[in-house]
């Protein structure tokens, strides 16, 4: 077997020099592995919300024409990268085949069944079939074989959950594990994007840690979320509003904190300029935690400096140490969230 | 005199509902609302990324690029670059307070340097007087207005005004520094040979202390050569920063394989958010001053990678920001001098 670099930079094809996420095309020939790759017998991807809804969007929600776009992504990259988005998404599979190098050092074996939690922005990825397209849920049943990298990470699917209801949440692993540890006991928090799947465990995981005596404000969009989220029971507020509109939203914020304003603002609807309203809600002591994909780091920079707010704002990082199990954990603690998934999601 | 916001969305004219930096294009007439402020402009600092761009997209011909501005100015009432989407700063004398402005340190005639970014600023350029491609600061005779949200400083009398906004312009870069760097840290500051680079440096020098270090990695041979010279680094790499792997693997051979504590980016070309993800430990920051940073690639970088590091965007604005890079003037004669060889 040839030996293989951490980080994946043999599968690099160009340009050289560069990580597979960033290339613009990667090796995707599954034939032969390298000694520190897994090779995946992959069932289902989970394409990134943002990205989906932009191909959604192209083909004007037409399946063949939503597959023909997938497949040719990957036939130009050798990956799930969606070249408008920039963002991938993640993958159920089996493992088929460990590297030499990785045997003895890696808690895996063949046939586990797990989800990748790295980005298919950067997974070498063959597709063989679409076999089946669940647009409501962002989901693609298909033949095919993908490669983890050493330096990528991964979570076993658990035995007390079903495999797709686990994905859905592992998708989105991030939000909540970032949430518990950034709110402490009686802070104000404000969840925008509050109704949509990362939302709702943000909010869950945001009461939980702010107890008592700290408030958590879901901002919704559709009548639908909010009237779920208010079902879920996890806020102590929550409305509907355009989070594009700073103005309207900062009033709304500035009467229910009594014009104290929020302590951490996570921000995870997928749509652009919400930037502004996240920053103006948030006290300038505070944390602006951006999950959106759709954010623009410059609007966010010179937003914050041109109202004179010394906010904290903070780059959405997948990943943080025991996200999988954190996230795992939240479906089984409650069982309103877990039955909420299971409708959406699985 | 009619009242306005605090954050001066009175001045919005297309598309409505949004605030001045986002905005098309804002209302530029020269009477002030009760809380602004009008000032009379002598100097535009214009954001190097944006600088760069009117000079590439000009060949640098400085009658081109006086037309870029003036046109970008009149189509927008502001001077934002529509293709960087930064701005930069002015100085000027206070010409007219409102009576609602909450300052009242502020007088009629004090010289200024504005804080907050021309990207959302109402500018009025008359003419421009003086502008050469290889200096990003424009004399001009403008006026332009200060909301009542905006930031300034009173330019002191001890340091020559335009060294002064030489400085403040990259005022947010230091004092972040300030914070985020503890003695014993390994820092690296990517980019750390230019202007907000230089203060960095000198800041995290003198937080670290004896038992840190303090990385520079550096495009230029003779920028690192001057961090060199004034010892502003305990360690200087001169190398492209978006060679992922050539950074990394020097970085780690200076850090005996660990990685830096806190990664500074200052650098304004874009794809080096992977350079600044690789060579940041486990836990630690990586600061994103460029305005060339993708937000998806650092966020989809660090989780591709699995690194479990704070990512966090430049906040041009910190509280005593402007005072804390004044002082860095006030207090190296080196750092003093260089500054007024380079910016003067």
């Amino acid at each position: 077997m040839k030996k293989g670099n951490k980080y994946g930079v043999h599968r690099v094809i160009e340009p050289k020099g560069v990580l597979p996420q960033p290339a613009n095309k990667i090796d995707n020939n599954m034939d032969e592995i390298y000694d520190n790759e897994i090779l995946i017998d992959v069932q289902t991807l989970n394409i990134d919300s943002a990205s989906f809804t932009q191909i959604e969007h192209q083909a004007n929600g037409d399946k063949a024409k939503i597959a023909e776009i997938m497949l040719d992504i990957v036939a130009k990259q050798g990956k799930h990268r969606n070249p408008v988005t920039g963002s991938g998404g993640m993958l159920l599979g089996t493992v088929e085949k460990i590297g030499d190098a990785l045997i003895g050092k890696t808690d895996l074996k063949v046939g586990d069944k797990i989800a990748t939690l790295v980005s298919l922005s950067l997974t070498p990825l063959r597709i063989d079939k679409i076999k089946d397209i669940r647009s409501d849920i962002d989901q693609v049943d298909i033949d095919g074989k993908a490669i983890l990298f050493e330096s990528g990470i991964y979570a076993k699917i658990p035995a007390d959950m079903p495999a797709n209801l686990a994905l859905s949440a592992l998708d989105v692993a991030g939000a909540p594990a970032q949430t518990a540890k950034l709110v402490k006991p009686g802070d104000t928090v404000l969840i925008i994007g509050a109704g949509g799947k990362s939302g709702m465990l943000c909010c869950y995981e945001a009461k939980k840690r702010a107890g008592v005596t700290g408030k958590v404000i879901g901002l919704c969009h559709s009548e639908k979320s909010t009237k779920r989220l208010q079902d879920l029971g996890f806020c102590d507020y929550v409305f509907s509003a355009d989070a594009t509109q700073p103005v309207s939203v900062l009033e709304k914020i500035e009467e229910l904190t009594g014009g104290q304003m929020c302590d951490v603002t996570i921000n995870n609807v997928n749509i652009t300029d919400t930037e502004m309203t996240s920053i103006l809600c948030t006290k300038d002591t505070g944390v602006v935690y951006f999950f959106s994909m759709a954010t623009s780091f410059t609007k966010a920079a010179l937003g914050a400096e041109g109202v004179g707010s010394d906010v904290t704002m903070i780059v959405g990082n997948g990943y943080t140490r025991g996200h999988a199990e954190i996230t795992l954990q939240l479906l089984r603690e409650s069982d309103k969230l877990r039955k909420v998934f299971e409708e959406l999601y699985a | 005199m009619t009242k306005g916001c605090r954050y001066g969305t009175h001045r919005v004219i297309e598309p409505k509902g949004t605030l001045p930096q986002p905005a098309h294009r804002l209302d530029n007439t020269m009477s002030v609302y009760d809380n602004e402020v009008l000032i009379e402009v002598s100097t535009l600092n214009i954001d190097s990324a944006s600088y760069t761009q009117i000079k590439k997209a000009c060949g640098k011909d400085p009658e081109k690029m006086k037309q870029m501005i003036l046109s970008i100015v009149e189509e927008r009432g502001k001077m934002q670059n529509p293709v960087t989407g930064s701005g930069g700063m002015l100085i000027g004398t206070v010409k007219e307070i409102g009576p609602s402005f909450p300052s009242h340190k502020l007088k009629v005639g004090d010289k200024i340097a504005t804080l907050v970014s021309l990207s959302l600023t109402p500018l009025k350029i008359k003419q421009i007087k003086k502008l050469t491609p290889e200096s990003d600061q424009v004399d001009v005779e403008a006026e332009a207005i200060l909301f009542e949200s905006g930031l300034f400083a009173v330019l002191p009398d001890d340091i020559p005004e335009k060294l002064a906004l030489a400085a403040l312009d990259v005022a947010g870069a230091p004092a972040q520094v300030d914070r985020l760097v503890t003695e014993g840290d390994i820092v690296c500051i990517i980019g750390g040979g230019g202007k907000s680079g230089i203060l960095c440096c000198y800041q995290a020098m003198q937080n670290t202390g004896p038992s840190g270090k303090v990385i520079v990695v550096e495009f230029s041979k003779e920028n690192a050569q001057r961090i060199i010279d004034l010892n502003l680094a305990t360690d200087v790499i001169v190398a492209d920063a978006t060679n992922v792997m050539d950074v990394y693997n020097r970085v780690m051979a200076v850090t005996g394989g660990r990685g830096c504590d806190v990664t500074v980016n200052n650098v304004n070309v874009p794809s080096t958010e992977m350079t600044s993800i690789l060579i940041t430990k486990g836990q630690g920051c990586v600061y994103f001053f460029s305005m060339a940073t993708s937000f998806t690639k650092a966020a989809l970088g660090a989780e591709g990678v699995g690194k479990d590091i704070n990512l966090i965007v430049g906040n041009g604005y910190a509280k005593g920001h402007a005072d804390l890079t004044l002082n860095i003037l006030r207090e190296s004669k080196p750092v003093r001098e260089l500054f007024e060889k380079l910016y003067l």
